[in-house]
């Protein structure tokens, strides 16, 4: 599991040590600062620009970096150390009361915004309330929503609409009493319906940053959102590029995680660059001070690489094959197979070498997974003695014992043993429809039909997917899955995938007998206060899910990452799974 | 001249009524299309059919067809507002829509797009004349000789080549390979940023684009010569005892001119709509980009906007060509 994170740990440590030697030592201006730092990528336009609307790590990580600013925020540091939380736009990582349902934030004497006016809790009541114009700010997270404590209307929703309602029911009042200002406008009061013992870590998030209201107007805000960190937009036009310039109203003293590492005098994103271009730039270091947002291309991964996925001698330093923060699976719809041999059968005979090597082999596509918390969650993952750990599973498929497990269905749930292995019925599995999903689907199926179970496809066009499977009525007995923490803590993993009230509820596993237990310990597990015993609790939970086979597990999967010779800074984020984007820098 | 004026105005008027014809159909196309554009607006995770009603109404799919596209005639004569409150959107006339999707109205993405297909436009047709002409007459003029069977094989290169591809060698052997080269790696500078700039940043597209259409100008050109050659009149040129260069400059090249200058106009026309893989190679944000990406996202109101605008072009480059014919040759005027 270790092999990914020790081989970038090697790659980059001489860089980073000369950053943060060159940068925090001498106290003022940054040793390798100025110069341009340009992005590359094939997208023709940021998802979202718009703080309540940047919902992805990679985003978070850039935007967080140079222009938005939190109440808290993850340190930028490599490796465990940068998914502590340090305070932001606050004085200290929050205070909680009420037995975790109220935290309080004060603000620090001297941020502002780029026009220079200061930031009052005004203004970040103004850009949460944001969240809640569902119809307008799409694509957010709504913790916001799910958190604060305001009435929620008949059908579900929040009685709160938002800041653009010209409704006159629209339920202003809750939402001023789920977030108080205090008299001087420095302190903000966040009030809960549930105790929520990491809201600190909740509010990382961008969607809790600041928006003046008088610049806000509504989906426009998207293209020109206020800065509040080291550096302000210039220019931002879709299909072209956007161009960042120094803030010069940012003042690093009340700004200590960002202070003697804004490095570039000019940050530049390039945007629609043809994807074989992009990565001939970087890989030919035409541009040495360039950066690849995107993943590299497959066709050119083996001139980086070697087989094993360690970087090439001639691309050391400016390459990284690291796990990304998703993990694969097939989640099963345990309503339906609601049988633990049958789901335990599908999990050894899987064959997993040939699907592994189909997309791409280990070394680029990741390791066997042995649960949905991966390693890189440090506190929360341990060892759940599946996969590779589980000494009957064997990476081509253990035929013998799945057919074992079989035998024992067969006599414990008759009804599904037999809907599984019958031909004109057998058991039904969503996959997105691609060439290479095609392909795997053949592998399932014959590992399958050695256990004498048969497997059937419903291939789902890929835009609409997730639309489909989280639909209870369409979704089949198993669906193809994907899931990546929200922020370092698996509260945003495990109540979400398994339990009814979660974000991807594809698991349907609240009619199971071992739920109850299951659901009670995630519940407690939620507003447990101290950190560490609340991480080994979530992996004790994961191994459950396990245990109960509530999905059979798949990869910890991998992403490569490429940049110029003369960009010095660059480590793997891992809170975000993302570069280091604030700590690039160019090397003189 | 007053048969000119009639003839000028009445091509006019069929164009204008061809152009509704044309939004007419485009508007009723996407109404027909199995996409709820209220559902488009919403974000990728909209589950909440309340959030996909309060879009209809807001974008004013809650009308019915008819009521829709009068809205959207208006709206280009006259603006159009969108939503409520803080997040009100206004788009000036003429208004084409909002795209959700970039955040921004139609109208203006257009009118960022258009300048850089012009630039691609313009600078590839003159290039491609005067290469694509220019060897025409050169292979006519040699006919089996060394030069024709060049430019034989320059022409199939040319027709053979996918723009893309040309593009692509173009950059990595040009660009990327060369240390000391001028030019980008895609990518657009406004010329009014620095002029010097545009110029390099418009030459390989300028090369790539102009390289397929004068392969397909060449063979054009040199059939149209050799055909006409064989015409009456230029035997009779010949029997004065004109000289080859007076014969082909003032008889053949004249004659030649009428399809030549029929061909490039539809074909600018054509380009002017977006030259979808050169702009992707070179990484133009030019009008077929921005198609090419409304239609991959379903972004309803830029595929309209687009589609029309594309339509529109051609329809009154033919109108324009008509008229020309109307000076060239006064047969058609009646």
């Amino acid at each position: 599991m270790l092999k990914g994170k020790k081989s970038l740990k090697v790659a980059l440590a001489t860089v980073t040590a000369t950053v943060l030697a060159g940068g925090l030592l001498t106290g003022c201006a940054p040793a390798n600062a100025g110069g341009t730092i340009t992005y590359l990528t094939n997208a023709e336009s940021w998802t979202h620009a718009d703080p309540q609307r940047n919902y992805t790590g990679m985003h978070i990580a850039w935007f967080g970096s140079y222009l938005q600013r939190t109440l808290t925020a993850y340190d930028r540091a490599e490796g465990a150390a940068g998914s502590a939380v340090v305070p932001d736009l606050a004085t200290d990582t929050g205070r909680s009361s009420n037995g975790n349902k109220t935290w309080e934030f004060t603000l620090r004497d001297g941020v502002t915004f780029e026009d220079g006016s200061p930031i009052t809790c005004e203004d970040i009541k103004y850009g949460v309330s944001r969240t809640f114009a569902t119809d307008i700010i799409t694509d957010g997270p709504t913790y916001a929503i799910g958190m604060l404590d305001i009435p929620s209307a008949e059908d579900g929703s929040s009685t709160y609409k938002g800041p653009y309602s010209t409704d006159a029911a629209n339920d202003t009042a809750s939402f001023d009493k789920a977030i108080t200002c205090s008299e001087d406008s420095k302190t903000i009061t966040f009030n809960l319906k549930r105790a929520v013992g990491d809201f600190n870590y909740t509010v990382t998030y961008l969607s809790f940053s600041p928006v003046p209201k008088a610049k806000d107007d509504g989906d426009q805000y998207d293209m020109h959102p206020v800065s509040t960190g080291p550096y302000k937009i210039k220019s931002y036009k879709v299909n072209d590029s956007m161009v960042l310039v120094r803030n010069d109203k940012w003042n690093g003293s009340s700004d200590p995680l960002r202070a003697n590492r804004a490095f570039p005098d000019k940050v530049v994103v390039k945007f629609g660059q043809a994807e074989e271009v992009r990565d001939q730039i970087i890989l030919a270091d035409k541009d040495k001070t360039a950066v690849s947002l995107d993943a590299i291309l497959p066709t050119n991964l083996s001139a980086v690489f070697d087989d094993e996925g360690n970087v090439l001698e001639k691309y050391k330093g400016r390459a990284l094959n690291v796990y990304d923060p998703y993990v694969r699976y097939a989640a099963v719809n345990v309503k339906k197979l609601n049988c633990l041999p049958v789901r335990q059968a599908i999990y050894y005979a899987k064959n997993f070498d040939s699907l592994i090597t189909l997309a791409g082999g280990q070394a680029f596509n990741g390791d066997a997974a042995d649960g949905v918390i991966k390693p890189l969650m440090g506190l929360d993952y341990a060892k759940t003695g599946y996969a590779t750990d589980d000494k009957d599973w064997k990476p081509e498929g253990n035929i013998e014992k799945a057919k074992a497990l079989m035998e024992q269905a067969k006599t414990e749930c008759p009804a599904l043993y037999a809907r599984a292995t019958d031909p004109k019925q057998g058991i039904f599995y969503d996959i997105p429809d691609t060439e290479t999903n095609k392909k795997a689907s053949a592998i399932w199926i014959e590992s399958m039909e050695a256990i004498g179970v048969t497997m059937k496809f419903n291939y789902i066009e890929p835009g609409k997917y997730y639309s489909v499977v989280l639909d209870a009525t369409k979704q089949g007995d198993l669906s193809s899955g994907g899931w990546a923490p929200d922020w370092a803590n698996a509260s945003t993993v495990i109540p979400e995938l398994f339990t009814a009230e979660g974000g991807f509820p594809m698991s349907q596993n609240w009619e199971d007998p071992a739920y109850a237990e299951f659901k009670k310990r995630s519940d407690a597990n939620l507003t447990e206060p101290d950190r560490k015993k609340q991480g080994a609790e979530w992996a004790a939970l994961n191994k459950y899910a396990m245990d109960q086979m509530w999905v059979i597990p798949g990869v910890f999967s991998k992403t490569q990452e490429m940049w110029g010779s003369k960009i010095g800074g660059a480590y793997f984020w891992e809170p975000q799974g993302a570069l280091s984007f604030g700590d690039l820098n160019i090397i003189k | 001249m007053n048969g000119l004026v009639a003839y000028i105005s009445r091509r006019i008027g069929i164009t204008l009524l061809i152009l509704l014809a044309v939004s007419f159909t485009v508007y009723l196309i996407f109404a027909l299309l199995p996409y709820d554009p209220a559902s488009l607006t919403c974000g990728k995770n909209c589950n909440d059919p309340g959030i996909i009603e309060a879009n209809r109404k807001r974008l004013g799919y809650d009308k019915p067809f008819f009521e829709q596209y009068w809205v959207f005639l208006v709206g280009l004569f006259a603006g159009r507002t969108f939503g409520e409150g803080a997040a009100t959107i206004y788009c000036a006339a003429p208004s084409f829509g909002y795209s959700f999707q970039q955040h921004a109205c139609v109208t203006d993405l257009i009118f960022d797009a258009i300048p850089v297909t012009i630039a691609l436009a313009v600078g590839s047709l003159i290039l491609w004349l005067v290469v694509g002409v220019g060897l025409g007459i050169i292979a006519a003029k040699y006919r089996g000789k060394i030069w024709d069977t060049l430019s034989t094989a320059f022409v199939l290169i040319g027709t053979s080549l996918p723009t893309f591809l040309t593009g692509l060698i173009l950059i990595v052997f040009l660009v990327i390979k060369v240390d000391w080269s001028p030019f980008p790696a895609g990518g657009y500078t406004a010329p009014d940023e620095d002029i010097g700039g545009w110029f390099l940043s418009m030459v390989l597209p300028w090369v790539t684009l102009a390289f397929a259409y004068s392969a397909i100008y060449t063979r054009f050109v040199r059939s149209q010569i050799l055909e006409i050659s064989t015409e009456d009149f230029i035997r009779t040129a010949r029997a004065k005892g004109l000289s080859d260069g007076v014969i082909l400059g003032k008889h053949t090249l004249r004659a030649a001119m009428a399809p030549i200058v029929t061909m490039a106009g539809l074909d600018f026309a054509g380009l002017l709509g977006g030259a979808i893989l050169t702009e992707a190679v070179f990484n133009l944000p030019g009008m077929g980009r921005l198609s090419l990406n409304a239609v991959v996202d379903i972004d309803l109101p830029v595929i309209v906007g687009t589609t029309i605008l594309a339509a529109a072009i051609v329809v009154i480059m033919n109108m324009i060509l008509d008229i020309v014919y109307a000076f060239i040759d006064p047969r058609v005027r009646v």
